[in-house]
């Protein structure tokens, strides 16, 4: 029996983390979720998730901020930005420091999932349950 | 050629002037003879009767001109011969016996000429006569004719009163009669008698100057002083119930604000249905007739050529009406009017304008003054609400009442007017109302399209405001979009498995709706930012103007990492004003210092947002933790077109202060000691 992979969501809107969260449940994968990059940070067992999907412009410190603290911290977790911010700019520098993908929001479900797929690895992906 | 008395006069259809001036200049100088005048035309009837004549006979010219001559005489055979010789001789002179109103005869020296016109026929006769002075007479009686002793004269129809007269006559036969129908009575008599005719001493004492002509026709009770309408009513009464032929019923009455003890005389006219009044007395002031002729004459003259255009109005039936309704203990006369709109159609109808100026007249695009002189309802034909406050004023007691209203002019013109009325100070004085009316159109016009300016101004600094704030915007509407569609589409994965969760669906359809809501919510709040609309007056809670203002620029604020902390007032007073405005005005300030706090960078980023109140005042303060506004900037910083800024008109602060001054009150900046800029405005509270 495979094990069930984790995925960190971080955004400062209730709306959002919930419709994700129920998003990755019926494709059979497990969550938690974040108000803001700070609370993630101080979360002892966020250090085990298998992917981290965060938004960029976040009260308190931003996505890229977080990305970048990530990677300070040697972890190489693949993290998938989400966001409505249209800065390339910015998604360069998400890119430059090891981000999965940079998905604009509303993001179809497929294209998240499939980033997901890609990020955990297809080995550990649940058999797609209830087909 | 009959020296018979000519015909009597005509009826009430008659308007020419009751001296006739056959030869204009001769009437204006002996006017002011000391010696009774008169001009019979070759018949024997009289065309002129100068006020030495009413003095010495006691006839008033009203009663005489257009009769013949032996009217004045008791021997009217006599009469015939003596005018025939006259005629052919031209002049004679000698004492005769003549008859007065009171029916005492008294003896009279007179000289009469025949004048001559060029074709040697003759064209009339002139009378010069005193008293005889075997017959006590005065000599070198003054050299002018002292006012009390000329007569006010009227002609009144009493014809249509028969039935009136018949129940008064019935009523004075009843032993117990009630006194007070009786006193009804005698005064509807006086409203029911019609003027045929007055006098200029009439016209000039109660006509205001309406003229003879407005007069006529009318009920005597219109012009009859209030306090002696019932004397009056029992004098027509007893000349109408007379069994004399030609008796006269005279009365002293108490003074009326007008003459200082009239004497009324009342004999019945030849024609039936007809009385003659004589009223004697002086002018109830203590200054001359002729000194007081001359001011009044100036007075009108300046009311007349005043540039503002003037109402004169007699609403004393309303005031009494008014009396009545506060007896019954009403106090909110507002509610009452509300309640009774008859009683503001009555006030149209039946409250006569009794003057008016050129200028009014030149207002209304009348004809002439006569035009004007009607009830007041045509003044209010478009803002009739205005009677409305007319009447409240009155009932009131104010002594004016001022506001701007429009009026519709006679050719359908509707103007913007300001008005103002003065009320009668007391009701015992003339109750006389006055408007004046000032167009204002012009001015109204000019206003509006600075209304207009400001207006469109200030929207285009909202829309250019929405464009800063655009980033925020779509972030704010795309975070329920996007939760939408993951739900959507998680629902549709749901729905596609064996096992489906109809729970879980359910939960998901819900937020779907919520988030749909959340999203319209956004999309009307900007909306309403971004409407080009009229700005509207209403009452709102300056705390959630402000918190509604957070909304605008949150994820300005939330995405810069910038706190917030908002210190609201409880129980805050209303304010009336418009919430969009003053939106627009808290959401200008709260750009202002995100951009303040953004040009600090590090260190403490925080925006205290704080309202309070003091003495009616509602405050709100906005301090930030920027660099704050250097000192030469602080003078300017509400000027239009200040900005510091690369992008940006520098309109924001400027549109701010006359938003603000819209609202009554005002807008100032300074720095705060601890550091950063404060900007702080104050509006006057809703009066409670």
């Amino acid at each position: 029996m495979p094990r069930i992979p984790l995925v960190a969501i971080v955004d400062d809107d209730e709306s959002i983390r919930e419709a994700l969260c129920d998003l990755l449940m019926v494709a059979g994968l497990a969550c938690c979720t974040f108000d803001g990059a700070p609370a993630f940070l101080a979360d002892q067992g966020a250090r085990g998730v298998d992917c981290l999907i965060t938004d960029v412009r976040m009260p308190g410190m931003s996505g890229l901020d977080l990305l970048e603290r990530v990677r300070a911290g040697g972890s190489n977790l693949p993290v998938i930005v989400l966001t409505s911010v249209l800065d390339q700019s910015a998604r360069a520098r998400a890119l430059e420091l090891g981000a999965q993908a940079w998905l604009t929001k509303p993001v179809a479900d497929d294209a998240l999932l499939d980033q997901l797929k890609a990020a955990i690895g297809s080995e550990d992906w649940p058999g797609e349950p209830g087909q | 050629m009959s020296p018979d008395p000519p015909g009597e006069p005509a009826g009430p259809a008659r308007t020419e002037p009751l001296y006739v001036a056959a030869r204009v200049s001769e009437p204006d100088i002996a006017d002011f003879a000391s010696e009774s005048v008169i001009i019979f035309d070759v018949d024997g009837a009289i065309q002129y009767w100068n006020p030495a004549s009413e003095a010495l006979y006691g006839w008033p010219a009203i009663t005489m001109v257009g009769r013949g001559i032996g009217h004045l005489s008791t021997r009217s055979e006599n009469e015939r011969e003596h005018w025939r010789l006259l005629l052919q001789e031209g002049t004679w002179h000698g004492v005769v016996s003549r008859r007065t109103p009171s029916g005492i005869h008294i003896v009279v020296d007179i000289r009469q000429y025949v004048r001559f016109a060029q074709d040697g026929t003759p064209r009339d006769v002139i009378e010069y006569g005193r008293q005889s002075l075997s017959d006590n007479g005065i000599d070198g009686a003054g050299w002018h004719i002292p006012d009390r002793l000329m007569a006010a004269g009227w002609e009144v129809d009493v014809s249509g009163a028969g039935a009136l007269i018949a129940e008064i006559a019935r009523l004075r036969k009843e032993a117990n009669a009630d006194e007070k129908l009786l006193h009804a009575r005698h005064v509807e008599l006086v409203e029911a008698a019609r003027i045929v005719n007055v006098n200029e001493r009439t016209m000039r004492l109660v006509g205001g100057n309406r003229g003879r002509d407005l007069m006529i026709g009318q009920p005597v009770a219109g012009f009859w002083p209030l306090e002696s309408r019932k004397v009056a009513g029992e004098l027509f009464a007893d000349a109408m119930l007379g069994q004399t032929e030609g008796a006269t019923h005279r009365r002293q009455m108490p003074s009326d604000g007008i003459l200082r003890d009239p004497l009324v005389t009342v004999w019945r006219a030849d024609e039936p249905g007809r009385l003659y009044v004589a009223v004697n007395g002086t002018v109830d002031d203590d200054r001359s007739y002729l000194y007081l002729r001359a001011s009044e004459a100036r007075y009108r003259k300046l009311v007349h050529h005043m540039p503002v255009a003037l109402w004169q109005v007699d609403a004393s039936h309303m005031g009494r009406i008014y009396n009545d309704i506060r007896a019954t203990g009403v106090t909110d006369f507002c509610a009452y009017l509300d309640e009774h709109p008859e009683l503001v159609d009555l006030a149209a109808a039946t409250v006569r304008v009794t003057d008016v100026n050129r200028a009014a007249v030149q207002m209304f695009g009348g004809g002439s003054a006569l035009d004007l002189m009607r009830p007041v309802g045509y003044l209010f034909t478009v803002a009739r609400h205005s009677l409305h406050n007319v009447m409240i004023g009155r009932f009131k007691g104010q002594e004016s009442h001022h506001e701007v209203t429009k009026i519709e002019t006679f050719d359908g013109r509707v103007r913007d007017v300001r008005m103002s009325v003065t009320y009668p100070k007391q009701v015992a004085e003339l109750d006389v109302t006055i408007f004046s009316f000032e167009d204002v159109t012009e001015h109204m016009s000019i206003e509006a399209e600075l209304r207009q300016l400001q207006a469109d101004f200030t929207h285009a600094a909202r829309i250019s405001m929405l464009g800063e704030l655009t980033t925020s915007i779509a972030h704010e509407v795309n975070q329920p979009l996007a939760a939408i569609v993951t739900n959507a589409e998680t629902s549709l994965r749901w729905l596609s498995r064996v096992d489906l969760n109809v729970e879980k669906v359910r939960e998901l359809t819900s937020r779907i709706a919520a988030s749909g809501r959340r999203a319209s919510d956004i999309v009307q709040r900007i909306r309403g930012m971004a409407a080009k609309r009229q700005p509207e007056r209403v009452a709102l809670d300056l705390n959630d103007v402000a918190q509604e203002s957070l909304l605008f620029v949150r994820h300005e604020i939330e995405s810069r990492s910038i706190r917030v902390t908002t210190d609201f007032a409880r129980n805050l007073p209303t304010a009336v004003g418009d919430r969009i405005q003053l939106q627009q005005v808290i959401v200008n300030l709260l750009v202002n210092g995100v951009q303040a706090v953004e040009e600090r960078g590090e260190g403490d980023r925080r925006i205290v947002m704080r309202t309070s109140e003091k003495d009616g005042q509602l405050a709100l303060t906005l301090r930030d933790t920027g660099p704050g506004i250097p000192g030469e900037d602080i003078e300017r910083i509400f000027q239009g077109f200040f900005t510091t800024k690369d992008s940006g008109m520098g309109i924001g602060l400027a549109i701010c202060q006359s938003i603000v001054a819209e609202h009554g009150g005002s807008i100032s900046a300074s720095n705060h000691p601890d550091g950063g800029a404060e900007f702080r405005f104050v509006i006057p509270a809703a009066p409670a």
